[in-house]
C-alpha cells in the first residue's frame, strides 16, 4: 500500500465528514435538548380590572346529560365564586351545586354510596343557563378541584367537570 | 378666584372619572371565546391555550404556563381538526392549518396573531409542530369559553 495514498483516504474522509455533521446539526439542532427559551410577554391588553378566571373546566354528563363549563374566578377584592356558562342539565329534586376531588372514585359511579367529600356551594339555581355561586375563600380549590352537579336526595351525580389552572 | 378654583376642581376630577370609563370600557373589549390545554408526551408539551378577541374584532392566541420541549423550526398553527395525536404529521395527512408564527420561546407567556378571517369553527385545536420534520409535538383541542 502507498502511504499517500492512505492520508489522501483520510483527508477525503474527514472532507464528507465535516458537511455531513454539519448537515446533521443543522436538521436536528441537538444543543437545543439543553438550552431553553424563555419567554414572559404580558396579556395583549390591560385586564386587572375584572375578574380574573383562576380554574375552567367542561361538564360531563354522569347519571343525567350536563354540559356547559364550570370556571373559578376572583376578583381584585379576593372574592372567589363560580360561574357556570352554556350551562345544561336536567332538572330534578334538591339539586346542589358543589366542589369535590377530582381523584375521589365515588365519582366515577352515578349513585354516590355513603357521604361525598366535598363543599357546598348552594342549590342549583336553574338546570339552564349562566349562573354565578360563591367560593368560601377557606376552600382549598388545590384539593377540591371538580364542580359536581348533585341531587342530594338520591345521592346522583348529574355531571362533573373536572377544574384545570387557567 | 374661589369659583375658579371650585370650577377647575370639578373639571379635573370629571377628566378622571372618564379615564377611568375608559379604561373600564377597554378592558371589557377584550372576551374570551376558546380555551384548552395541551398535551403531549412525546416532546412533553403542556399549558393552556385561549384566543381572545380585542375590542377591533382581532384575535389573538395567548398560551400561559406553556412549556414543550426545544427544537428545530417549530412554529404555532392552527388545525382543522378536533385533536391531534403526538407526532401527527399533517403534511402526510393532507390536514388544513393556519400559520400563527415561529414558536416564540419553549417556556413562557406568549401571544400570537390570528389573521383575520380565520373560521374558529373549522381550526379547532392548536399545534406546537416541528416544521423540519412535520410532527406534531403537542396539540391543545379548544372549547368555547
Amino acid at each position: 500500500m502507498n502511504p499517500s495514498w492512505i492520508t489522501r483516504k483520510k483527508w477525503i474522509l474527514i472532507g464528507v465528514a465535516i458537511p455531513v455533521l454539519i448537515g446533521l446539526w443543522w436538521a436536528f439542532r441537538p444543543e437545543k435538548l439543553w438550552i431553553n427559551q424563555k419567554v414572559d410577554e404580558p396579556a395583549p391588553f390591560a385586564s386587572t380590572a375584572d375578574p380574573q378566571p383562576l380554574y375552567t373546566g367542561t361538564l360531563e354528563g354522569k347519571a343525567h346529560e350536563t354540559s356547559g363549563r364550570a370556571t373559578i374566578y376572583k376578583t381584585p377584592s379576593g372574592i372567589e365564586y363560580l360561574r357556570l356558562t352554556d350551562f345544561k342539565t336536567s332538572n330534578g329534586p334538591d339539586v346542589h351545586v358543589l366542589l369535590a376531588r377530582a381523584d375521589d372514585e365515588s365519582l366515577h359511579q352515578e349513585i354516590v354510596k355513603g357521604q361525598l367529600d366535598s363543599i357546598e356551594l348552594g342549590a342549583l339555581k336553574g338546570n339552564q343557563g349562566d349562573q354565578n355561586y360563591d367560593v368560601q375563600t377557606s376552600a382549598d380549590l388545590g384539593k377540591y378541584n371538580a364542580v359536581v352537579i348533585y341531587c342530594e336526595r338520591f345521592h346522583a351525580i348529574f355531571g362533573v367537570a373536572k377544574l384545570e389552572q387557567f | 378666584m374661589l369659583h375658579m378654583f371650585k370650577a377647575s376642581g370639578i373639571l379635573a376630577s370629571l377628566t378622571l372619572a372618564l379615564g377611568f370609563i375608559t379604561v373600564q370600557a377597554q378592558t371589557e373589549g377584550a372576551k374570551t371565546l376558546e380555551t384548552g390545554t395541551f398535551h403531549g408526551k412525546v416532546h412533553s408539551t403542556s399549558g393552556r391555550a385561549t384566543i381572545y378577541q380585542e375590542k377591533d374584532g382581532k384575535l389573538v392566541l395567548r398560551l400561559t404556563r406553556f412549556k414543550t420541549s426545544n427544537g428545530p423550526d417549530v412554529h404555532v398553527v392552527l388545525i382543522a381538526l378536533k385533536d391531534a395525536d403526538d407526532d401527527a404529521n399533517f403534511l402526510k395527512n393532507g390536514t388544513d392549518r393556519v400559520e400563527l408564527g415561529a414558536l416564540k420561546g419553549n417556556e413562557g407567556d406568549q401571544n400570537y396573531d390570528i389573521p383575520t378571517g380565520t373560521d374558529l369553527a373549522k381550526f379547532q385545536t392548536v399545534s406546537i409542530y416541528c416544521e423540519r420534520f412535520n410532527a406534531n409535538f403537542g396539540a391543545a383541542p379548544l372549547t368555547k369559553f
